[in-house]
């Protein structure tokens, strides 16, 4: 038979070396005209409170990490001193971590269990559409009487958080699932449902599910800082410390800690995402 | 149901697949009336007729992804109630699984249940060479053109080995010149493999150049309207007389210009 073949895999070029330099640059004019903006503005507003610099907010930050605190690691119980901003993010990922991976694990559990049975979806479609729409941080009341808003506390109302951003990305890949996809597995012997969920079913949904879960990252810090401005240690809590002493650059200081801490993480498993969905 | 035998597909030639009396309705339309049919062990048979003529649905009934509603499929003999290794499927929009490599959707069915790997790897080779994919098997299928996909597609069915090779518009949606030569191809396969085929396709020529037998459907509802045999040497060339005839008897049976070839 013949062997040549009708490729026609002509590389795209997907943006120059000139375009990049061009559109960084760009992104570089955009933050640098806020910081003018900024600037200006913190100068002309009257107290200064109001408004912190930026030369002083940059202060602060760097103030973060000039003196230490000790915390204590909950279940071990044993202290840790560390950089005064690292001990907070430390406090908050205390909480973040396994509220993110708990909620994260039971709900792409549930979206693929419902999914892929039918009459799992039927029994349970309507609780899901009741339960849905309440706002993850409307659970602090409950995580306050049955927890304390403690670690525990704020990890619950993440682990709610996390639940249902990851359970609708499982849930909607797995009723993604071409049936054409299905049918030439069972054609080349794909017999059990439990082999066409393996083989098929997460495979194929393995996109949405991973899109659900670095969703999830993101709305997991919003959710975090809400559940610390109840009082739960960490962050989110300094913030409201901070500004409760009228130190309002030390406020900008931790929302820059939070945005720094969001971008390593998406950044990193954006990277992971690449890496193990090279075929799409 | 008809227990009879003596009908008249005659009893000379071995028969692979047995269709009888099959009906199938979905709510409005009676995709499938009555449709009785054999084909014989290693023949090469087109089923071609005007969309909603229930080609697809006979095809999916013989694989077992469709249960008609009445009559009964037989293939070799036994009565088919599901899919099974030994009918393989190649499917018009490729159903190629994306996030497996070429390597990976041909070995598809031969990990099923998991087999023994310098086999699989060696029997892999052997397909990937017989389909012409050298040099890709660790592409994955968004990188390869249409007439690729389909190779992937075929190899992947002949993987495990079947005895029915069933094929649904195969070259449907690939451009003229690769249909051509995905033509030949196939024909060689078939060859060399001497498998059963059952080709569904609308295009008469298409049908012409491929089938030792080709099954006209009408639609609404769908039914076998009649049989050609084509006693052609192959390759065929499309410009001979005895071809142009061919397809033009084809033609007038069915009547209506159908949709032709892209």
């Amino acid at each position: 038979m013949a062997t040549q073949t009708d490729t026609s895999s002509s590389a795209v070029v997907t943006g120059s070396f000139e375009g990049d330099l061009r559109r960084y640059l760009r992104g570089l004019g955009g933050l640098l005209v806020f910081l003018l903006v900024w600037w200006v503005g913190a100068m002309t507003t009257q107290p200064s409170y109001l408004v912190p610099g930026p030369l002083e907010s940059v202060r602060a930050f760097v103030d973060l990490f000039a003196t230490s605190t000790a915390i204590v690691v909950p279940i071990l119980g044993s202290s840790l001193v560390l950089p005064t901003g690292l001990a907070h993010l430390a406090q908050t990922l205390f909480h973040y971590v396994p509220g993110l991976l708990l909620g994260a694990g039971c709900g792409i559990g549930l979206g693929l269990t419902m999914g892929w049975n039918g009459a799992l979806d039927d029994w349970l479609r309507p609780l899901v559409r009741v339960l849905r729409p309440i706002p993850p941080l409307a659970w602090i009341v409950f995580a306050i009487v049955w927890f304390g808003i403690h670690h525990t506390g704020a990890a619950f109302i993440v682990f709610v958080g996390a639940f249902w951003i990851n359970f609708y990305g499982a849930y909607g890949g797995v009723e993604g699932v071409s049936g054409e996809l299905t049918d030439a597995a069972s054609t080349l012997g794909v017999e059990r449902d439990l082999s066409m969920l393996k083989l098929v079913a997460l495979p194929s949904a393995a996109p949405q599910v991973l899109t659900g879960f670095r969703t999830s990252i993101g709305r997991c810090w919003m959710i975090v800082v809400g559940a610390e401005l109840f009082g739960a240690p960490g962050v989110g809590y300094e913030i409201i410390n901070a500004s409760n002493n009228l130190a309002m650059a030390t406020s900008v200081a931790y929302m820059f800690l939070i945005s720094l801490a969001f971008l390593c993480m998406d950044v990193g498993f954006r990277l992971l995402e690449r890496r193990d969905l090279a075929w799409r | 149901m008809a227990l009879s035998s003596d009908s008249s597909t005659g009893r000379d030639s071995r028969e692979k697949i047995t269709i009888q009396n099959v009906s199938r309705s979905y709510e409005s339309t009676q995709a499938l009336a009555d449709v009785s049919f054999s084909v014989a062990e290693g023949e090469f048979c087109c089923v071609v007729g005007p969309s909603g003529c229930g080609k697809t649905t006979l095809l999916r009934a013989i694989a077992g992804l469709d249960d008609p509603d009445g009559g009964s499929i037989l293939v070799g003999g036994d009565p088919v109630t599901g899919p099974g290794l030994d009918r393989g499927m190649v499917f018009q929009e490729y159903a190629l699984f994306p996030w497996r490599t070429v390597r990976g959707n041909i070995r598809f069915g031969l990990d099923r249940p998991a087999c023994d790997c310098p086999d699989c790897e060696a029997r892999v080779k052997e397909l990937v060479d017989l389909v012409g994919l050298d040099g890709f098997e660790d592409a994955y299928p968004k990188e390869l053109s249409g007439g690729m996909k389909q190779r992937v597609g075929i190899a992947r069915a002949l993987a495990v080995d079947p005895e029915i090779l069933l094929m649904d518009e195969p070259f449907g949606s690939v451009d003229a010149r690769m249909r051509d030569r995905l033509h030949g191809e196939l024909l060689d396969i078939w060859t060399q493999t001497e498998q059963t085929v059952v080709f569904v396709t609308h295009d008469i020529d298409e049908a012409v150049t491929l089938a030792d037998r080709v099954i006209v459907m009408d639609a609404d509802p769908g039914t076998v309207q009649s049989t050609f045999s084509i006693d052609l040497e192959r390759p065929r060339g499309r410009t001979a007389r005895d071809f142009v005839d061919h397809v033009a008897q084809i033609r007038d049976e069915l009547g209506s210009p159908v949709e032709t070839s892209h």
